[in-house]
């Protein structure tokens, strides 16, 4: 009795004069517990009070990784908060309202209604007065004991008059606490502490222990045997427990309502999944006070995954790589000393956990040799120790409190060893060493070789991909299949300014006639304006293979290569336009194909534009010519004089744009851009350069409306969306990013009119 | 050699002249570090071209640096121009091991394609 007071903090029993108050593994367990006298004594008067659901808050739940593709069965991420807090409350609620009143239920239906819960057991009158204090003082002296590690002796006791249920509510809870306190010592000194207490408190060692007290309970035992009998192998016991009552419990009534309700509320198999749950959150609370390393760690994995999450890239989202994330963050891989083992399914821990490390001193070792061991913790051990005692009362009918515990203080151990092994491992890849480590040599040689390998699969995928790149790729789905003159309504679609649609009936002409030159011409002039330049270019090819001279194909070709930044291959376009020009071509030798020189074909072109001043498209292809070599200022004035001899020509007023915004003169780029819109309202292109030039000058808030106009225009052009996710996160609109990711063009136009 | 020219090159270009205006000196401001990209045409860690970003001073230089930088970047040029042009994550690009980093992780973190000007289109 007064053992638990020990452990109880003498809630219980508010024995006048008690010095039980002051006790501090009382003390704490009441902090643990939140309980208080009077929410026992409530329990009291109210035997069979109703459920007032277990835990409803069990977690909360990580949104951002509840985004990863299977991780909707996650669990949740350790949270480095106060989650343990939690933890406990909903323990409690479930212990001191359902389990309470599931436990007095059974009590009544039993022979002979016995003070057994070591918790809940009503104050037996006999145990006022100083009997109780003789005893207490003696347990004091056990604990002692076990602080300097020597050997209990016993000592003569007044003969107490103990009931036989508090005998072994004693011997039970002393040989779990002695487990706790000599956790450095042999099992054989546990024994024998254990025994030396006993015996001094003349409680027969084999008493009852650990069988279960016939008679006494028999509908549960009939359960727990019923539900041996149909345990399935591999099903935790505990699970089969709990079905098994549950299923019971609708004839019989009150008791399996909370076993009910928890079922509800988290499936069949919740019990064991949600146990397992709390208790890594617990663990995450404990490595918090250890380790603010790991918990960094934990932090900087959950940013990558929601990271990783974000990236658009649908065959990355489906990757194997990200699959092994996620399954490392739910604990189904572990990473043990380079290599990826499945890591310990719900349900199983326990019994693997037994296998592995035979019994639970190793965890508890663990604590104890990490000197100096903090007293708080070892305290909160102790305190667990009993909440899960107490949560597992039922259970100790046939399988005696050890066993229990011990599996829980196994499962506990196994929890932390999976959680300590991937979380070191996984900072050590990641967090601590990652710049190092990575530094040091190819990604093959590096420890990281598992998931790095895990991924090259994908990256030889997307190169593939890149190296198909120049392949014209049609839409789906064309409405003008079929039309009778799909050129022809190409042509005045797009003179209409509206490209996306001209797109897609000149693909339908170019499906038709695969050989009709201005067809492929106009689509990749198309796809240019609509911002889209790796279809305009593979549409460019295709107008040059059916007509390989023909000089606006040559010049669209270089201007777009140019805006990819592949220089040599627009060097090589410009120059063909060079040769193949009925009046220039004579001045450009054909061996200098072979060895292209900017600064030769730079030449060419100045002698060009002096034969003729007045062609303005020698101005323009001497314009792009030095955009390439990022002669801004002569590229400039290249595209002016060709502006004074074509002064609508809308493109080349975006030209002298992009021109000057890439020479950092936004101001001047954007009268620009608004001239090439006067002329050209549905220009996709001029409208996303606007965007960008306000987002160079840091006016990330005034670029956004552009994107989002450019893309209303065009929702395929690639380039926009991405500098509208980096404005919005730089206009700290992170509001919006989703909307930006799931492409929601109708609530960013309305957020972002123009 | 013109044919040897990486895409790299054009957005250092620019980012040499967007460290001078207004919205460049934000960005030193904000940053303050020097960063070293070494950008290997084809293949990492091979004939690479070393750039030293000082976003202290606010300067682009060719070149190793007298003294010690923040952090080193590595990139192949594709995924530089990725990088800086926002459609590869640093994040994803270090995972994908486009990208190697050497250096302090702070300085590393706050790497991000916002520092560099976008290239308009013609």
């Amino acid at each position: 009795m007064a053992m638990r007071d020990l452990v109880n903090g003498g809630a219980a029993c508010a024995v006048p004069g008690s010095s039980s108050s002051s006790n501090p593994l009382g003390a704490l367990t009441n902090a643990i517990l939140g309980s208080s006298s009077k929410a026992q004594e409530r329990l009291k008067e109210i035997p069979n009070a109703t459920r007032s659901g277990p835990g409803p808050q069990f977690y909360s739940e990580d949104q951002h990784l509840r985004s990863l593709p299977g991780s909707e069965l996650d669990q949740p991420v350790l949270q480095p908060g106060a989650q343990g807090a939690e933890f406990f409350r909903g323990f409690r609620s479930v212990d001191q309202n359902g389990l309470g009143a599931a436990w007095d239920e059974v009590q009544r239906g039993g022979p002979m209604p016995p003070p057994m819960g070591p918790m809940y057991e009503p104050v037996q009158p006999t145990f006022e007065g100083p009997p109780q204090r003789v005893l207490s003082n003696f347990l004091h002296s056990f604990v002692e004991s076990s602080r300097g590690g020597i050997p209990f002796r016993p000592a003569p006791v007044p003969v107490l008059g103990l009931s036989q249920s508090d005998k072994q509510c004693i011997r039970d809870r002393s040989s779990i606490m002695a487990r706790h306190f000599f956790a450095d010592r042999g099992e054989e000194f546990i024994n024998a502490q254990v025994n030396a207490l006993l015996s001094s408190l003349d409680i027969d060692d084999g008493i009852q222990a650990r069988g279960h007290i016939p008679g006494r309970f028999r509908e549960l035992d009939d359960y727990w045997n019923e539900s041996q009998a149909v345990m399935k192998p591999g099903l935790h016991p505990a699970d089969s427990w709990a079905a098994e009552f549950n299923q019971h419990g609708m004839d019989h009534g009150g008791p399996d309502a909370w076993v009910q309700s928890f079922e509800q509320q988290h499936g069949v198999n919740g019990w064991a999944t949600e146990f397992e749950q709390g208790q890594s959150q617990l663990m995450s609370n404990q490595m918090r006070s250890m380790d603010m390393q790991n918990l960094a760690a934990m932090e900087q994995t959950r940013k990558l995954a929601h990271t990783l999450s974000q990236d658009g890239n649908p065959k990355f989202q489906n990757s194997r790589f990200l699959q092994f994330v996620s399954k490392m963050s739910r604990g189904e891989l572990i990473i043990d000393e380079n290599e990826v083992k499945p890591g310990p399914a719900p349900g199983e821990w326990a019994t693997e956990y037994e296998q592995q490390y035979l019994g639970p001193p190793s965890w508890a070792d663990q604590f104890a040799n990490e000197k100096p061991l903090n007293p708080l913790v070892k305290l909160m051990m102790i305190g667990l120790a009993v909440v899960v005692d107490l949560h597992f009362c039922l259970g100790n009918l046939s399988h005696g409190p050890e066993q229990w515990a011990d599996e829980f203080a196994s499962g506990r151990g196994q929890q932390e060893s999976a959680e300590d092994q991937w979380v070191n491992e996984f900072s050590k890849l990641n967090v601590d060493d990652w710049v190092d480590e990575f530094a040091e040599g190819p990604v093959g040689e590096s420890s990281a070789d598992a998931w790095a390998n895990a991924y090259d699969e994908f990256l030889t995928e997307r190169n593939a991909e890149k190296q198909a790149s120049g392949v014209y790729v049609f839409s789906d789905m064309n409405p003008y299949v079929g039309h009778p003159e799909p050129m022809k309504e190409g042509q005045e679609l797009f003179r209409k300014g509206l490209l996306s649609e001209a797109a897609l009936a000149l693909e339908a002409e170019v499906m038709k006639n695969p050989e009709n030159a201005e067809g492929w011409r106009l689509l990749g002039v198309t796809h240019a304006e609509n911002d889209d330049d790796q279809q305009a270019i593979a549409a460019m090819m295709r107008a040059q293979e059916a007509d390989p001279t023909n000089l606006e194909v040559l010049l669209a070709l270089g201007v777009s290569h140019t805006n990819e930044l592949e220089q040599a291959t627009a060097l090589k376009y410009l120059y063909g336009w060079l040769r193949n020009h009925p009046q220039y071509g004579a001045i450009a030798p054909p061996e200098l194909a072979d060895s292209l020189y900017h600064a030769d074909i730079a030449r060419l072109f100045t002698e060009a534009s002096q034969m003729n001043p007045e062609d303005a498209d020698v101005h323009i292809v001497l314009g792009v010519l030095y955009n390439l070599s990022r002669e801004f200022d002569r590229a400039i004035s290249s595209f002016q004089t060709a502006l004074k001899l074509k002064p609508n020509d809308y493109s080349l007023w975006n030209k002298l744009g992009a021109t000057q915004a890439n020479s950092v003169q936004s101001a001047d780029a954007i009268s620009a851009y608004q001239q090439a819109l006067d002329l050209k309202p549905n220009y996709v292109r001029a409208w996303a350069n606007m965007g960008i030039s306000y987002a160079n000058q840091g006016m990330y808030k005034e670029s956004i409306p552009y994107y989002v106009r450019a893309l209303a225009m065009n929702p395929k052009a690639d380039n926009a969306w991405q500098y509208l996710r980096l404005s919005l996160s730089c206009a700290s609109r992170q509001d919006l990013i989703e909307a930006c990711e799931s492409r929601n063009l109708d609530l960013l136009q309305k957020e972002f009119p123009l | 050699m013109a044919t040897t020219q990486l895409k790299s090159d054009a957005i250092m270009d620019m980012m040499k002249e967007h460290l001078s205006t207004d919205a460049g000196k934000e960005v030193t401001k904000k940053i303050g570090l020097v960063y070293q990209i070494n950008i290997a045409p084809k293949k990492l860690g091979f004939e690479e071209v070393t750039y030293i970003v000082d976003l202290k001073k606010g300067e682009v230089t060719k070149g190793k640096y007298e003294g010690k930088v923040d952090a080193t970047f590595s990139f192949k040029d594709d995924d530089f121009v990725k990088v800086a042009t926002g459609k590869m994550n640093p994040q994803i690009a270090f995972i994908r091991g486009a990208m190697k980093i050497k250096g302090s992780l702070s300085a590393a973190q706050k790497f991000t394609p916002d520092i560099f000007p976008k290239p308009s289109k013609l």
